[in-house]
């Protein structure tokens, strides 16, 4: 009799193990909807405003030899997709996006990812931005990264602050006396003159790190030797720094409450970004619609940001998965993109398109791509190291000891320089 | 027959056989430590001694990454960090834990009310609490410098300057973990006999003699207690500085803010290990803190040792 007490509670038990096992496999593999299991499925990892929803559902629609099964990814993407692709198997999507700012981690690991060359990538590169087209490259020149959206820069700035303070106020004639950073600067004096609290430069590092990309190089060049200490990084260095002590710089970092203030008030009467940084302007100043313009930057064209998306090696059905990527990203459905989630595309054809065209009356009722058209057209073709980011961290430490504490600028210089060759040296670099 | 005989005369496996339901209901602990404490552990020091993107080959590199981190200005920044952190939140926090408790363990209304207004603080969403206390610490619109201002004191810029930084991650801490140490202290308090209190009284010691002379001495194990904790928990603050400043910069995310000002050792290791996919690396620094919280633990115990004596 006890026997079987305890026998019926073991089998107790191990239905229940066996249960909580297969409720967490089940689980599992409903969620995911792992390509294997389903057979026919294709997984597409986004996050929100990475690619345009309403593109992306009409592919589940369009592509019906395969069942695409889009998801929107939160939280940090880079780390969730690294963590699944190190782990393997069939928890793998099937086509991925990765952001620009950590697209070169990844080229490390490009025999992880499948070669868009080798699926006829070839015959439609002519409708992209070559600049773009190659930093989705390997330096063995696999493409990895199809291009989505881009982050060409510009300068905004304050109509009515500028004209007040005596300075132009049309896009053309902004863009023509402030083509240099020194013109720019210049002109930032002349405001601070005529109002005490209006500053042209927002902060430090936004400067520098513009400088950085309307270059041809950074860092880290492509034999991976850092070259951060040369004359090109010291040249963004001692600009960005001038402009604390000319008194132009209010210091201010970016989407923080004092940032948001000061674009409202007009005291932060100008901020150089990319076109991305117009969504960021209209949430923080929406009660200054109509006060703002768009003219080309000083100093040239740099890029921001802008995604790729990749297939990686594991794709169950890859030329099915080109066709569907090559669609979501065509020039006319890269029109769609910039209606939807604000995506710049990285199709010139598009910049003719109506939905880019539209004047827009936050800026005046000015057509802002005639300034970001021409220049996504002018920005450089720049190599980007898998070390970049880490190699860069001491120069914006520095910049901002110098910022916030007045660190004089050249003994900050040497700090960063000594620092990022140590990084340098545990990463690797010669 | 008594089972307990009975028991010691069988051999151990027999032991566990008959005594396999007990052991049944206590592994599920022992089972989770070990797939989500033990082996983490295990394999971070496994790291330690590799370089590892997270996805490539391992590449065993020795006691390389311990060099580096001996030799890495930015782990001794962020250790000269923690430790003023820790000490700015720390002092001032039991300090006031310690008051409020005595004043707590003397209302006669309400009491429960204020207890659970004290706690609040501790179970209250840190996200939340770092975007109240980013508007709080702003420095043209902030609550703080308007106060400063109106009594004409000097302003501050509390979230880019480096102290500023850690005056700022310091008191969202402090606001923290306040009322816990408070609920700590009172717990201690109504252990102390009525008694002494009132022979206090009786020999004519008003409220503040009573509170230094007996309620502090007879709390003292109990302070230890706190301190511990304090440091141990002070010395691996994270969460603060990573709400406060982990989402300031697009390009190099959890570097602690302007300056680097607020990154901490812990901050620092999750940087290095998640943002840098550096594995190796951050299991190093990981290893390296917990030689320091060890060292303070050591400490700590030796004072506690010598008060007993």
């Amino acid at each position: 009799m006890e026997l079987s007490r305890r026998r019926i509670l073991r089998l107790g038990m191990l239905g229940m193990a066996g249960a909580a096992l297969g409720g967490t496999a089940s689980c599992s593999t409903s969620a995911s909807g792992g390509s294997s299991a389903g057979g026919n499925a294709l997984d597409l990892w986004y996050w929100a405003d990475g690619l345009s929803k309403k593109v992306v559902d009409e592919a589940i629609t369009r592509f019906t030899e395969v069942e695409l099964k889009p998801q929107q990814i939160g939280g940090n993407f880079k780390e969730k997709l690294v963590t699944t692709m190190s782990s393997g198997g069939e928890f793998i999507p099937d086509i991925t996006g990765i952001k620009g700012e950590d697209f070169a981690s990844f080229t490390p690991q490009s025999d992880r990812f499948l070669n868009l060359l080798d699926l006829g990538a070839g015959s439609i590169a002519d409708q992209y931005l070559p600049w773009k087209w190659k930093k989705g490259m390997t330096k063995d020149g696999k493409l990895i990264g199809f291009p989505i959206d881009i982050g060409p820069t510009a300068m905004f700035y304050r109509r009515d602050v500028f004209a007040e303070a005596g300075l132009p106020s049309e896009p053309a004639a902004v863009a023509a006396q402030m083509s240099t950073w020194e013109d720019y600067f210049a002109a930032g004096v002349e405001l601070k003159k005529a109002r005490a609290d209006a500053f042209m430069i927002s902060e430090t590092w936004a400067v520098f790190n513009l400088i950085v990309g309307q270059g041809t190089a950074r860092y880290v060049d492509e034999n991976e030797r850092f070259i951060g200490d040369q004359d090109h990084i010291r040249r963004a260095w001692d600009l960005a720094t001038s402009t604390i002590a000319l008194g132009i710089n209010a210091k201010s970092q970016a989407n923080t409450p004092d940032w948001n203030a000061g674009l409202t008030s007009g005291s932060l009467s100008t901020l150089t970004g990319a076109a991305w940084a117009a969504i960021d302007i209209k949430s923080a100043a929406a009660g200054t619609a109509g006060k703002w313009g768009v003219a080309a930057g000083p100093g040239g064209a740099a890029n921001i940001g802008g995604s790729f998306l990749a297939i990686p090696k594991e794709c169950a059905k890859p030329d099915v998965a080109f066709k569907i990527i090559s669609w979501i990203l065509s020039p006319e459905n890269q029109a769609r993109g910039f209606t939807d989630s604000a995506l710049f595309p990285s199709t010139p054809a598009t910049y003719t398109a109506p939905a880019l065209t539209a004047p827009d009356p936050f800026f005046g009722g000015q057509i802002t791509t005639e300034v970001f058209g021409p220049s996504a057209e002018k920005i450089p073709v720049q190599y980007e190291s898998p070390n970049d980011q880490a190699v860069s961290a001491p120069f914006q430490t520095e910049l901002t000891n110098v910022e916030s504490s007045g660190k004089d600028p050249n003994a900050a210089w040497a700090d960063a320089v000594a620092e990022a060759k140590k990084i340098g040296q545990r990463l690797g670099l010669s | 027959m008594d089972p307990d005989t009975d028991v010691r005369r069988v051999p151990g496996s027999r032991r566990i056989r008959s005594y396999w339901p007990q052991y049944l209901a206590i592994s599920p602990f022992f089972l989770i430590f070990a797939v989500f404490g033990l082996f983490p552990v295990l394999f971070s020091l496994y790291l330690a001694f590799h370089r590892w993107d997270g996805f490539g080959e391992m590449e065993f590199v020795g006691l390389q990454q311990f060099r580096y981190v001996l030799d890495d200005g930015t782990f001794w920044l962020s250790m000269r960090n923690t430790f003023i952190i820790w000490v700015i939140s720390t002092v001032p926090m039991l300090a006031m834990a310690l008051v409020i408790a005595a004043m707590l363990n003397s209302t006669k209304r309400f009491s429960a009310f204020y207890r659970v207004a004290y706690f609040i603080p501790n179970i209250t969403s840190l996200v939340a609490v770092a975007i109240f206390f980013g508007a709080v610490f702003s420095t043209n619109f902030g609550l703080v410098n308007a106060v400063l201002q109106a009594v004409g004191l000097p302003t501050g810029r509390w979230l880019t300057d480096p102290l500023g930084m850690k005056i700022a991650v310091a008191t969202v801490m402090t606001w923290q973990w306040t009322g816990y140490n408070a609920i700590i202290y009172l717990a201690g308090m109504q252990t102390i006999p009525s008694d002494v209190y009132e022979a206090a009284k009786i020999d004519g010691a008003g409220p503040v003699q009573t509170f230094f002379r007996i309620t502090i001495p007879m709390l003292r194990p109990i302070i230890l207690f706190t301190v511990i904790v304090s440091t141990v928990s002070g010395l691996q603050s994270f969460t603060e500085p990573q709400v406060l400043f982990g989402t300031n910069t697009t390009l190099n995310p959890n570097t602690g803010g302007p300056g680097q000002g607020a990154l901490t050792m812990v901050l620092y290791f999750y940087h290095q290990a998640f943002d840098n996919r550096d594995f190796g690396y951050g299991a190093a620094i990981a290893w390296v803190v917990f030689a320091v919280i060890a060292l303070f633990a050591a400490i700590n115990w030796r004072l506690v040792q010598r008060r007993e004596k």
